[in-house]
Protein backbone atom coordinates (compact mmCIF):
# COMPACT_ATOMS: atom_id res chain seq x y z
CA UNK A 1 0.00 0.00 0.00
CA UNK A 2 1.38 3.16 -0.81
CA UNK A 3 1.96 5.96 2.11
CA UNK A 4 -0.96 8.34 0.33
CA UNK A 5 -3.48 5.78 -0.75
CA UNK A 6 -4.07 4.90 3.46
CA UNK A 7 -7.73 5.81 4.02
CA UNK A 8 -9.75 7.83 7.19
CA UNK A 9 -7.70 9.17 9.82
CA UNK A 10 -4.40 7.75 8.41
CA UNK A 11 -4.56 9.96 5.21
CA UNK A 12 -2.23 12.03 5.41
CA UNK A 13 -4.76 14.44 3.48
CA UNK A 14 -7.25 14.42 6.32
CA UNK A 15 -3.70 14.77 8.84
CA UNK A 16 -3.06 17.84 6.96
CA UNK A 17 -7.07 19.10 7.12
CA UNK A 18 -6.63 18.24 10.85
CA UNK A 19 -3.72 19.84 12.03
CA UNK A 20 -4.93 22.99 10.41
CA UNK A 21 -8.35 22.71 11.71
CA UNK A 22 -6.86 22.35 15.31
CA UNK A 23 -4.71 25.20 14.73
CA UNK A 24 -7.52 27.22 13.79
CA UNK A 25 -9.45 25.66 17.44
CA UNK A 26 -6.45 26.81 19.61
CA UNK A 27 -6.40 30.19 17.93
CA UNK A 28 -10.01 31.06 18.64
CA UNK A 29 -9.51 29.45 22.41
CA UNK A 30 -6.35 31.47 22.98
CA UNK A 31 -8.11 34.45 22.23
CA UNK A 32 -10.78 34.40 23.98
CA UNK A 33 -8.86 32.79 27.14
CA UNK A 34 -6.69 35.70 26.92
CA UNK A 35 -9.59 37.86 26.82
CA UNK A 36 -10.95 35.90 29.58
CA UNK A 37 -7.72 36.40 31.76
CA UNK A 38 -7.24 39.93 31.42
CA UNK A 39 -8.18 40.50 35.16
CA UNK A 40 -5.80 38.66 36.16
CA UNK A 41 -2.93 40.63 34.35
CA UNK A 42 -0.46 42.50 36.69
CA UNK A 43 3.21 43.23 36.65
CA UNK A 44 4.28 40.36 34.24
CA UNK A 45 1.51 41.05 31.71
CA UNK A 46 3.48 41.60 29.03
CA UNK A 47 4.73 37.73 28.73
CA UNK A 48 1.26 36.99 28.53
CA UNK A 49 1.76 34.27 31.37
CA UNK A 50 -1.27 35.68 33.16
CA UNK A 51 -3.33 33.41 30.28
CA UNK A 52 -2.47 29.92 32.18
CA UNK A 53 -4.79 31.23 34.90
CA UNK A 54 -7.72 30.61 31.96
CA UNK A 55 -8.78 26.88 31.20
CA UNK A 56 -9.26 27.62 27.72
CA UNK A 57 -5.46 28.78 27.09
CA UNK A 58 -4.78 25.45 28.71
CA UNK A 59 -7.08 23.75 25.88
CA UNK A 60 -5.62 25.85 23.33
CA UNK A 61 -2.43 24.46 24.36
CA UNK A 62 -3.58 21.16 24.21
CA UNK A 63 -4.90 21.47 20.67
CA UNK A 64 -1.36 23.25 19.76
CA UNK A 65 0.38 20.14 20.20
CA UNK A 66 -1.94 17.68 18.89
CA UNK A 67 -1.48 20.06 15.36
CA UNK A 68 1.90 19.66 15.63
CA UNK A 69 1.38 15.44 16.16
CA UNK A 70 -0.64 15.46 13.39
CA UNK A 71 2.11 17.50 11.33
CA UNK A 72 4.82 15.34 12.07
CA UNK A 73 2.62 12.62 10.79
CA UNK A 74 1.81 14.82 7.44
CA UNK A 75 5.52 15.16 6.85
CA UNK A 76 6.70 12.02 7.16
CA UNK A 77 4.11 11.16 4.30
CA UNK A 78 4.19 13.97 2.13
CA UNK A 79 6.62 16.31 0.67
CA UNK A 80 7.25 19.87 2.20
CA UNK A 81 6.82 21.80 -0.87
CA UNK A 82 3.46 20.68 -1.16
CA UNK A 83 2.33 20.03 2.96
CA UNK A 84 3.02 23.85 3.76
CA UNK A 85 1.64 25.21 1.03
CA UNK A 86 -1.22 23.25 2.02
CA UNK A 87 -1.00 24.15 5.66
CA UNK A 88 -1.49 27.94 4.59
CA UNK A 89 -5.22 27.29 4.42
CA UNK A 90 -5.73 28.33 8.58
CA UNK A 91 -5.03 31.54 6.52
CA UNK A 92 -8.39 31.49 5.58
CA UNK A 93 -9.97 29.56 8.12
CA UNK A 94 -8.33 31.89 10.87
CA UNK A 95 -9.98 35.35 9.91
CA UNK A 96 -13.39 33.37 8.75
CA UNK A 97 -14.11 31.79 12.16
CA UNK A 98 -12.59 34.77 14.15
CA UNK A 99 -15.42 36.70 11.89
CA UNK A 100 -18.18 34.06 12.90
CA UNK A 101 -17.81 33.11 16.03
CA UNK A 102 -15.77 36.03 17.88
CA UNK A 103 -17.33 38.71 15.30
CA UNK A 104 -14.31 40.34 14.49
CA UNK A 105 -14.36 42.39 11.39
CA UNK A 106 -12.43 41.54 8.08
CA UNK A 107 -11.32 44.61 5.66
CA UNK A 108 -11.84 44.48 2.19
CA UNK A 109 -7.79 44.02 1.88
CA UNK A 110 -8.43 41.12 3.58
CA UNK A 111 -10.97 39.46 2.30
CA UNK A 112 -8.52 40.30 -1.28
CA UNK A 113 -6.01 38.47 0.65
CA UNK A 114 -8.65 35.07 1.69
CA UNK A 115 -9.23 34.89 -1.87
CA UNK A 116 -5.76 34.77 -3.15
CA UNK A 117 -4.62 32.50 -0.76
CA UNK A 118 -7.92 30.04 -1.93
CA UNK A 119 -6.66 30.77 -5.68
CA UNK A 120 -2.99 29.07 -4.48
CA UNK A 121 -4.51 26.65 -2.83
CA UNK A 122 -6.44 25.51 -5.50
CA UNK A 123 -2.95 25.95 -8.34
CA UNK A 124 -1.37 24.04 -5.32
CA UNK A 125 -3.81 20.96 -5.39
CA UNK A 126 -2.99 20.43 -9.43
CA UNK A 127 0.18 19.12 -8.84
CA UNK A 128 -0.77 16.90 -5.91
CA UNK A 129 -3.73 15.24 -8.00
CA UNK A 130 -0.31 14.48 -10.43
CA UNK A 131 1.49 13.46 -7.64
CA UNK A 132 -1.53 11.02 -6.28
CA UNK A 133 -1.68 9.71 -9.75
CA UNK A 134 2.59 9.28 -9.88
CA UNK A 135 2.47 6.73 -6.35
CA UNK B 1 12.69 49.49 12.99
CA UNK B 2 16.91 49.65 13.87
CA UNK B 3 19.02 46.99 12.59
CA UNK B 4 18.58 45.20 15.64
CA UNK B 5 14.85 44.57 15.26
CA UNK B 6 15.87 43.85 11.34
CA UNK B 7 17.86 41.05 12.44
CA UNK B 8 15.41 39.31 14.94
CA UNK B 9 12.87 39.18 12.44
CA UNK B 10 15.53 38.04 9.65
CA UNK B 11 16.75 35.21 12.89
CA UNK B 12 13.05 34.03 13.43
CA UNK B 13 12.33 33.95 9.49
CA UNK B 14 14.94 31.59 9.61
CA UNK B 15 14.98 29.56 12.39
CA UNK B 16 11.09 28.70 11.47
CA UNK B 17 12.40 27.79 7.96
CA UNK B 18 15.38 25.85 8.92
CA UNK B 19 12.99 24.28 11.54
CA UNK B 20 10.45 22.76 9.08
CA UNK B 21 13.28 21.81 6.94
CA UNK B 22 14.51 19.78 9.74
CA UNK B 23 11.51 18.71 11.16
CA UNK B 24 10.72 16.73 7.50
CA UNK B 25 13.88 15.33 7.22
CA UNK B 26 13.78 13.93 10.72
CA UNK B 27 10.24 12.71 10.03
CA UNK B 28 12.38 10.97 6.65
CA UNK B 29 14.65 9.52 9.23
CA UNK B 30 12.01 8.18 11.12
CA UNK B 31 10.12 6.40 8.21
CA UNK B 32 13.45 4.78 7.21
CA UNK B 33 15.41 3.69 10.58
CA UNK B 34 12.19 4.24 12.84
CA UNK B 35 12.01 7.48 15.11
CA UNK B 36 13.34 5.68 18.46
CA UNK B 37 17.06 5.99 16.77
CA UNK B 38 19.24 8.16 18.35
CA UNK B 39 19.87 10.01 14.73
CA UNK B 40 16.29 10.45 14.37
CA UNK B 41 15.57 11.70 18.15
CA UNK B 42 18.63 13.95 17.45
CA UNK B 43 17.06 15.89 14.44
CA UNK B 44 13.69 16.10 15.71
CA UNK B 45 14.92 17.38 19.35
CA UNK B 46 17.02 20.02 16.52
CA UNK B 47 13.69 20.91 15.04
CA UNK B 48 11.59 21.55 18.09
CA UNK B 49 14.52 23.52 19.48
CA UNK B 50 15.01 25.85 16.26
CA UNK B 51 10.84 26.19 16.24
CA UNK B 52 10.77 27.08 19.96
CA UNK B 53 14.03 29.40 18.94
CA UNK B 54 11.63 31.34 16.66
CA UNK B 55 8.54 31.44 18.69
CA UNK B 56 9.87 33.27 21.56
CA UNK B 57 12.02 35.64 19.23
CA UNK B 58 8.40 35.91 17.66
CA UNK B 59 6.85 36.90 20.93
CA UNK B 60 9.39 38.81 22.15
CA UNK B 61 9.20 40.86 18.49
CA UNK B 62 5.15 41.09 19.15
CA UNK B 63 6.22 43.70 22.27
CA UNK B 64 7.58 45.86 20.12
CA UNK B 65 5.86 45.71 16.92
CA UNK B 66 2.56 45.30 15.31
CA UNK B 67 1.09 42.13 14.27
CA UNK B 68 -0.09 43.13 11.62
CA UNK B 69 3.89 44.48 10.81
CA UNK B 70 5.49 41.02 11.65
CA UNK B 71 3.00 38.38 9.93
CA UNK B 72 3.46 39.20 6.44
CA UNK B 73 7.17 38.29 7.09
CA UNK B 74 5.81 34.82 8.28
CA UNK B 75 3.93 34.45 4.62
CA UNK B 76 7.32 35.16 3.07
CA UNK B 77 7.68 31.62 4.34
CA UNK B 78 5.76 29.91 2.38
CA UNK B 79 7.61 30.80 -0.74
CA UNK B 80 10.88 30.25 1.13
CA UNK B 81 9.95 26.90 2.40
CA UNK B 82 8.83 25.91 -1.79
CA UNK B 83 12.37 26.83 -2.41
CA UNK B 84 14.04 25.54 0.10
CA UNK B 85 12.72 21.86 0.14
CA UNK B 86 13.56 21.93 -3.71
CA UNK B 87 17.02 22.67 -3.44
CA UNK B 88 17.86 21.19 -0.41
CA UNK B 89 15.57 18.12 0.48
CA UNK B 90 15.61 17.52 -3.55
CA UNK B 91 11.75 17.73 -3.80
CA UNK B 92 9.85 18.28 -7.51
CA UNK B 93 9.03 21.86 -7.61
CA UNK B 94 6.58 22.08 -10.48
CA UNK B 95 5.71 25.28 -11.94
CA UNK B 96 1.82 25.16 -10.91
CA UNK B 97 3.33 23.86 -7.42
CA UNK B 98 5.62 27.47 -7.55
CA UNK B 99 2.86 29.66 -8.97
CA UNK B 100 0.16 28.67 -6.08
CA UNK B 101 3.12 28.70 -3.21
CA UNK B 102 3.54 32.39 -5.15
CA UNK B 103 -0.22 33.82 -5.05
CA UNK B 104 -0.42 31.99 -1.10
CA UNK B 105 2.74 34.11 -0.28
CA UNK B 106 1.13 37.48 -1.38
CA UNK B 107 -2.38 36.50 -0.11
CA UNK B 108 -1.08 35.52 3.71
CA UNK B 109 0.32 39.12 3.05
CA UNK B 110 -2.63 40.93 2.26
CA UNK B 111 -4.49 39.30 4.70
CA UNK B 112 -1.84 39.95 7.48
CA UNK B 113 -1.41 43.90 6.78
CA UNK B 114 -4.89 44.45 6.82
Amino acid sequence: MTESSRRGFFNPWFQVALSTALVTVSELCLKRGAMASIPATGTWGWTGIAGLTSPLVWLGILFVILSFISWLYVLKHLPLSVAFPASQAVHVLVPITSWLVLGELISPTRWCGIALVLVGLAVVAKPVAALEEKI
Amino acid sequence: MNVFSMMLILISLITFVIGQLVLKRAMELAGAIGLGKPKSVRTLTLGIVLMAISFFLTLGLLRNFDLSYLYPFQGLSVIIISLAAAVLLREKLTMPLFVGSALITVGVVLVSIS
